[in-house]
Order: C-alpha cells, then structure tokens, then sequence
C-alpha cells in the first residue's frame, strides 16, 4: 500500500452487525433511568434481540472515564465512557476480549448537533483503544433519522415501530415516574413506594416486550395512535399503588429539577443522587421527564421550518406536520397520564415555555436543551410549579453553561425566584450538596410561611385541619387530584381545600 | 515573503461607488468570536446599507488590561476563554469609545459559510458561539440595563449565515426599528455585496498562502500551519504565538486560508481520492464523520492538509482554557497531522494569563526541532505524494532530489 494511505489516520469503523448474529449477540445500551432502561429491555427483547443495560454509572467509572480519554470532557462523556469501558473489562475479565467483542454491541443515540452530545462516540471509540477492545462494536441511532431500517442484512433495525415503542417506553416511565415522586414523599408506611414501583416498571416491561409485531410503517403509526395497549398495562401498574395511604399534610418544599439532560434525569453517582437527597431532606421533588425533551425538540424544528416559509419549498407543509405529530404525541402522553388517574402532570406548553425564555435566551439556538431550561424555571416560578428550581449543569457543559449565564438577567427580572444552578462534576459532593442546601433552607421557609397562610385564609389550626384530614380518607388515597387552591406546595393546598379557600 | 498579518484582517474593505441613503448611525460590533472570520462580511453589509465606513466600529483586540477595565463584574457564568472576555468586547463598546455608538450589534451567528458545504453534515457554531452573546447580555442586565443607560440600542439577531435568504429576513426583523425605512431589497443586495467582499478577501489570503508555499517550496524551506478557531487569531486569544513563531523565520499560514486551487488538491489528494476513501479533496467523513460544526469540520479538514502537504513541516495547535468543543478532536487532529511525519505542538488551555516567558520557550523548542526535522520531512512527504502540479513548476528539482 502507499504511504500515504498506510499512514493516514482514520476514524473507527465498527465491522458490520449481521442479522444472522441476533441470536448470540446481546445490545448494551444505557445512560436513562433505571425504569426507561427495563422498560427498552422488554423492547428490544420483543423485536427479536437480545439486550441488556449497562449498570448505573459510578464514581470510579467516572475516573476510569476521564483516565481515558483526552482531558476536558463534559461530566457526561466521562460518566458514559467510563461506564462503557468498565463493564466491557468485567465482561472481558469473564470471559475474555474477543468474546466480548463478537457477543455484545453497544448502542447509543448521537447527533443531536454541535455539542458533544453528537461527539460521544469519539470517547467511546478512544476509551475502547485505550482498554484494548478496538475490535468491540459500536453504532450510533440519528436522533434526526427516525427510520433507519437499511438493507435486510442489517443486525440493528431502528425501523418505525421499534421507534414509535421506544417513545412509548419512556412515555410510560416517565408517567410512573412522575406518579411515584408525588407519592413517596407523604407515604405513610415507609418503602410502600419503592416496592409498589419495582413492580409496575415489570408491567410495563412485560407490556412493552408483548406489544404485536410490527405492521409496516403506516401501520404501526396507526396502532400506536390509536392502541388500548399501553393505557392497559399502566392501569395495571397503578393498581399495585393503590391502598398506599399518605399523610399529605407534611409540610414540603416543591423542587423542580432541570438541567442537562443526562444529569437531570438519570438518578445515582452521576448527579450525587440528588433526587434522593433532596426526599430525604424533606423535598417533594419534581424529575425531568424526558418526554419534555422530545416535545422541545419537535417545538424546535417547527419554528426551523416557520422561518423557512416563503423561502424554502415546503416549509409550511413540513412545520404543519410537525405540529400535528406533536399535538398527536402530546395527545398520547396525556393519555397515558390519565391512565394513572391524572395523577401525573401533564407536559409543560411549550409554546409557553419559548415565550417566557425569549427575552433571556432566543429559542431558535439550538444544541442541549436550548432555551428550554431557562423556560421551565420561569415557568415553574411564574405558574407556582414549583418553590424552587434546581438546575443541575455538568461540568464543561457547553450549552448549559450559557443558558446558566442568561438565567442572571432572568434573576434579575424576577428576584424571587428561587433557582439553584449546581454545577455537576461528578467528584464535589460535597460542595454541590452544600450549595443546594443553603437554597433549598429558603424554599423550606417559603413551604412553611405559605402552610401558615393557608391555615389562615381557611380559618383552621393546624389540629383543626389535621382532624378534617382523617375526616376525609379519600384525600390519603394517592388517586386523589389534589385541587389547585393558589398554593405550590401540596399541604398548603389541602389545607386550603379542606377550609374551602384560596391563596 | 508576504506573511499573513492580522491587522489585515479588520482593515475596511473598498466602497462599492453606488448610491445609498445614508444612515447617521454610529454601529458598535464586539470583535469575538467567529466576527474573526466574518467581519468583512458585517463591515460591507453595513456600508451598503448607507451606514457611514468609519461608523462601523469594531472594539479592540482582547487583552487583560481591557478586560479588567470594561469586563469586570459583568460576566454571569465561568465559561471558556473566548466567551468570557466578551464582556470586556460590550463594556469597551459601551464605555470605552471616544464618539459613543448609538447600535452594539452582536449576531448570534448560528451557522457558517463553509468551503466545507455540501460535504459535510452542518455548518454549525459551536453552542457557545451562538449563545454568548445571552450570557454577555445578562450580565449587563441584571442590575438595571446597562445599554439603555449608556443611550445604545442593543440588536442581537439570529443569523444563518449559510442560508442568504434566511439571513436577510433574520437581519430585516433585526434592523427595521433601527435603521429608519429599511426595505427588504436593501438588505438582500447588501448581504450580496457582504458575502462578495468575504469571498474576495479570503480569496486575497488564500493566494498569499499559496505564495507562501510556492517560496518555500522554491527555497525547499518550511512552512508552519496555524491551527485554531478564526479567533486565535486574536493576539489577546491566541497569544500572539504565531506571530512569534514569525518572527523567529517561519511564514506561518492559518487554516481557514489555505490555498485551493485545483491542481494542488488533486495532487495532494490523489491517492486518497483514487482509493475511494474520499468522495472530493473536502470530504472529511473518514475522519470526522459527526461533522456538524463549522470551525471543528474546517479544523480537521486543515489538518490533513496540513499532513499532506510537504511544506508544511509543522503545526501549532491552539486550543482555549475549557473549550468544550476541542476535546473530542484532539487525538483524530494529531494523529491526522502526524501521519506522514509532520511536527504537532499543541497549546492547550489557553486564557488570561499571557505566559509569554512559556510561550517564548516553547517556540524556542519548536525552532529547535524545526531546524532538525524539516528538510527530512519535507524530503520525506514529498516522496509520498506523487509528481508536483504545474502550479508549482520549479518543485521537479526537489522532488528528484528527494528520491
Ligand atoms: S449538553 Fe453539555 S453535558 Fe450534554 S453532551 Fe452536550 S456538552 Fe456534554
Ligand atoms: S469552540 Fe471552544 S473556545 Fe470556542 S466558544 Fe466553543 S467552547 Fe468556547
């Protein structure tokens, strides 16, 4: 060969995964909430592959991570690579290299734009040299590409309906997720919760895994807009919360959390586990869900296309389209909330969410999250979401650290909000607790001044409406919608219910 | 040996001899960011637009001292260097100006024109590119608005910049308020007269680059690349390397100004192109395939031909403190660079701190090894390439002595 070829670098190429491998081959695949992950398990389990997530990510994958890749990544990327190379080195330990790259694939989703989201594969490719498994194979899924099914041969088909259920999957998980935090923080009979949780995600995996075959691309649209199927095994889910009795009238801070993606939503090392310290600290917390997300970014590409009309041919077609298949997604989300009772809240609007943030941070620049993270803390602010808004940026975040720096002029418009941005490294525990806890003392104190209003304004002390509240057990079953009385926290508007009043 | 010089760079462009209306605004523009590679464009876009040439006014280089006096204070996030010192870049425009502007004008430029187009998947800024003038603004915002109180109109408008059409609704929408009976057409033909005076002058620097190397291949002397983002060009960003770097004897060349004629990127591309590992000389996709942002994309495509040819002996890589957007490109940039022997010095983390007793260091190191190294390597990737364009008719000797 010539020099020149001989010696030019290339980027890694990941030898073909051939449908005729399914059968011993397993996918890996990771970087959601334990629930998501179960739940796309069942998924892929269903399509006819074998699959598995990766473990949490840890600490030490974090070190191990940054140890092998060039220096300066986002917490992310050291996260999710160090996660990767570790369990390939387990597996390797077991059962050596060349197994582990001929018997598991790593799939991961890329390409969202210019952030290094789209570059997540670069570390992964590095980390895998650095450990000795060039030979492992990974592919990336276009978030933009939805229907990549390519030639028949292909071992990985993302075609519409794996698609389609892979969104369904996390609507799901998101929904439950949302229903479990309402209720864990007032529930009466410790780990109810936990327990009733690990069993409806199973639900939702056996419905997940279950869901008929795929009836072409049309087909599978209209089954999954029209389809009883995933309502079912959500109602199926919530019968195993049913009975959990709670004590609403504890006195909580509400916490929104926000951020980046991936440290806002998953739940363990990567985020100090803060949703877990915030509970015990007395929070009710409010997750990410990740179906917000995907509705930013279908809001995002239908202003592209709006801006476009007159100048691009088919602009307005496009950006109608758009916005109907949001509509019909929005429509199915909420669907799916309501077969938990409405319990769950339902997605933010996101036209809302663009207007608020339009003064601080222009909604057509794209990459992360956008101007989405300063529209949830206005939102959360301004429609009494929420006392408190904890945004959590990792470290060497490009995006995040922007929207960040525009929520100072929000601030300054709007000095009440309480909004706490910590900065995730992944090893400064300690100061990212710290720094939460000083705000999170200001929202306590807003819980408790708002609870004493509401006993005021509903004419009760606080026996007097302890007494109604045994009076009333509907209002312990976690069914119960509780009515939006002007109050953020959940106390202060039962109080205010059970008084007949408002703030 | 003509050099690339960077007061260049922001020097006005020739009046076109058109009528227009005039417009008796003074516009500020910061000079951050990717304004190092688009000023031409933004100086003749407003002088079309009848605003006076010496009214368009860009702040100054960066430096610490005019980051202290005007920045200090206002910055709302610790972020990378560049992005950081745009606070310094408004406060001079605010404060610092003898004739006061009446527009700080700060596009949030969220794609660029490329020679990459078309080859790759997008021409985007980096996030922070584009978001840094919201967080520079917040910081002028949160106590009071400091642009009202200084009497100045702030416009920051989304700009496609890879998209004309685009750019010229995003830029009316902008500047209709300002800039009084503004139509449509106006700002069309003068986003045509921008984008034609961009191209001329990069076309000027890339012809000097080719000069450059046409002397060095004459002298079989050695030539050192600059590699970076538009704005190391910056002597408060880049820190004045190259310049150094020039001054110890080397005609340095940056990046986004290599030369393309025809003839020397079939030669240098032949076998690549032959073995089908590239489509056209631009295609990067067997070396950075998720090649959505502009200035990494031109990066990489810099670097391999950089590798390629024989008298660019050596790069110099310019990386800022923090950069998000470097990190996943600095192995697949030294290794491209590398490939056929060319030297690789990378100067990473670059911010405030102007060490200029290391900088001087490290060039001394690089001179060192240049003056080793460089005929073998010119010798040595000469005689992986094929024979020589026309273009470069007096190269026969050097390649016949080579083998
Ligand atoms: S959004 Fe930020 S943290 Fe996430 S991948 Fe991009 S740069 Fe990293
Ligand atoms: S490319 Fe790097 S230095 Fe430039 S703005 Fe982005 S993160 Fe900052």
């Amino acid at each position: 060969m010539n020099k020149v070829l001989q010696d030019s670098y290339q980027t890694y190429r990941p030898r073909p995964f051939k449908k005729d491998e399914r059968e011993n081959v397993t996918l890996l695949f990771g970087g959601l909430t334990w629930r998501a992950e179960r739940a796309l398990v069942g998924l892929f389990e269903g399509a006819g592959y074998k699959a598995e997530s990766l473990p949490p990510a840890t600490r030490s994958d974090l070190l191990f991570g940054r140890s092998l890749v060039d220096v300066g990544q986002c917490c992310p990327t050291a996260f999710t690579t160090g996660n990767l190379a570790r369990t390939l080195k387990d597996k390797a330990d077991k059962i050596g290299p060349d197994r582990v790259a001929d018997e598991y694939v790593f799939v991961t989703a890329g390409a969202c734009g210019a952030c290094r989201f789209g570059q997540y594969h670069y570390s992964y490719e590095l980390a895998l040299r650095n450990i000795g498994m060039e030979a492992f194979r990974l592919f990336l899924v276009e978030q933009h590409e939805i229907d990549q099914s390519k030639d028949d041969d292909e071992g990985f088909q993302t075609d519409t309906h794996l698609l389609l259920g892979a969104i369904l999957s996390v609507m799901m998980t998101d929904v439950i997720q949302d229903l479990e935090y309402q209720i864990r923080p007032y529930e009466v009979e410790f780990g109810a919760t936990d327990a009733a949780i690990k069993k409806a995600v199973e639900d939702i995996y056996d419905a997940v895994r279950n869901r008929p075959q795929n009836k072409g691309k049309l087909g599978t649209i209209l089954w999954h807009l029209t389809t009883d199927h995933y309502a079912k095994a959500l109602r199926k889910a919530k019968s195993h919360f049913e009975g959990i009795k709670l004590d609403r009238l504890r006195i909580k801070p509400k916490v929104k959390i926000t951020g980046e993606f991936y440290v806002s939503t998953v739940e363990g090392d990567a985020n100090h586990s803060i949703h877990a310290w915030l509970e015990q600290e007395g929070a009710e917390v409010l997750p990410a869900p990740v179906a917000v997300w995907f509705d930013y970014l279908m809001r995002f590409a239908r202003r592209k296309q709006q801006d476009r009309i007159g100048i691009h041919k088919g602009a307005r077609k496009k950006q109608l389209m758009i916005e109907l298949a949001r509509r019909l997604y929005r429509g199915r989300y909420h669907s799916l909330c309501k077969a938990l009772g409405d319990i769950p809240r339902h997605l933010p609007d996101q036209n809302e969410l663009a207007r608020l943030a339009q003064p601080f941070y222009d909604n057509r620049l794209n990459g992360g999250e956008g101007d989405l993270l300063v529209g949830k803390a206005l939102y959360a602010h301004l429609h009494k979401v929420a006392h408190m808004v904890c945004e959590l940026s990792p470290y060497g975040c490009l995006p995040n650290t922007m929207s960040i720096g525009a929520m100072a002029a929000a601030q300054g418009k709007y000095p009440d909000l309480l909004y706490a941005p910590l900065e995730i490294k992944g090893d400064s525990e300690v100061h990212v607790i710290s720094r939460c806890q000083m705000v999170l003392t200001e929202a306590k104190a807003r819980a408790r001044s708002e609870f004493d209003a509401a006993l005021k304004a509903a004419g009760l002390t606080l026996e007097e409406a302890r007494a109604r509240y045994e009076a009333h057990p509907e209002m312990h079953d976690p069914f119960w919608q509780v009515p939006k009385r002007g109050a953020v926290g959940t106390a202060a508007n039962v109080v205010l219910e059970l008084g007949g009043a408002s703030l | 040996m003509t050099l690339l010089t960077f007061p260049k760079l922001f020097a006005k462009p020739r009046s076109a001899e058109v009528v227009r209306p005039e417009r008796k605004l003074r516009i500020g523009i910061p000079r951050v960011l990717n304004m190092w590679s688009t000023h031409r464009f933004w100086t003749t876009f407003f002088v079309e637009l009848g605003v006076n040439r010496r009214s368009v006014v860009y702040s100054s280089e960066t430096s610490e001292a005019r980051q202290r006096e005007f920045g200090q204070g206002r910055a709302a996030v610790d972020c990378c260097y560049p992005v950081k010192c745009m606070t310094g870049h408004y406060g001079e425009l605010l404060h610092g100006l003898k004739k006061p502007i009446n527009v700080l004008f700060s596009p949030k430029i969220t794609t660029l024109p490329s020679i990459l187009q078309g080859e790759v998947r997008n021409t985007m800024s980096c996030p922070r590119v584009l978001a840094g003038a919201e967080s520079t603004k917040a910081g002028f915002l949160r106590e009071g608005n400091a642009f009202a109180d200084a009497g100045v109109i702030y416009v920051d408008p989304v700009v496609h910049l890879d998209e004309p059409k685009l750019a010229a609704r995003e830029l009316f929408e902008a500047l209709d308020p300002v800039l009084e009976d503004l139509t449509p057409e106006e700002v069309e033909a003068a986003i045509e007269a921008g984008f034609a005076a961009l191209e001329e002058f990069d076309t000027s620097l890339r012809k000097q680059s080719l000069n450059v190397l046409r002397n060095c291949a004459a002298d079989s002397r050695p030539a050192v690349l600059a590699l970076g983002r538009p704005y190391h060009m910056d002597p408060g960003i880049g820190h004045g390397i190259a310049t150094e770097l020039q001054e110890a004897g080397y005609p340095v060349l940056w990046g986004q100004y290599l030369p393309l004629e025809e003839d020397l990127l079939d030669w240098l591309y032949r076998d690549l192109l032959s073995a089908g590992r590239i489509r056209t000389p631009f295609d990067i996709s067997d070396i950075w395939p998720s090649s959505h942002s502009s200035n990494t994309n031109e990066l990489l495509w810099a670097a391999r031909y950089a590798s390629l040819m024989p008298w660019i002996a050596c790069v110099i890589r310019f990386s800022s403190y923090e950069c998000g957007m470097d990190q996943p490109t600095y192995t697949p940039v030294q290794e491209t660079v590398e490939a056929l022997g060319t030297l690789f010095f990378a100067f990473q983390d670059l911010d405030a701190t102007n060490p200029a007793g290391s900088v001087r260091i490290r060039v001394e190191t690089i001179d060192y090894y240049l003056k080793r190294r460089a005929q073998k390597i010119i010798e040595q990737k000469l005689a992986a390439l094929d024979t020589p364009p026309e273009s470069f008719s007096n190269l026969g000797s050097i390649k016949d002595a080579a083998q």
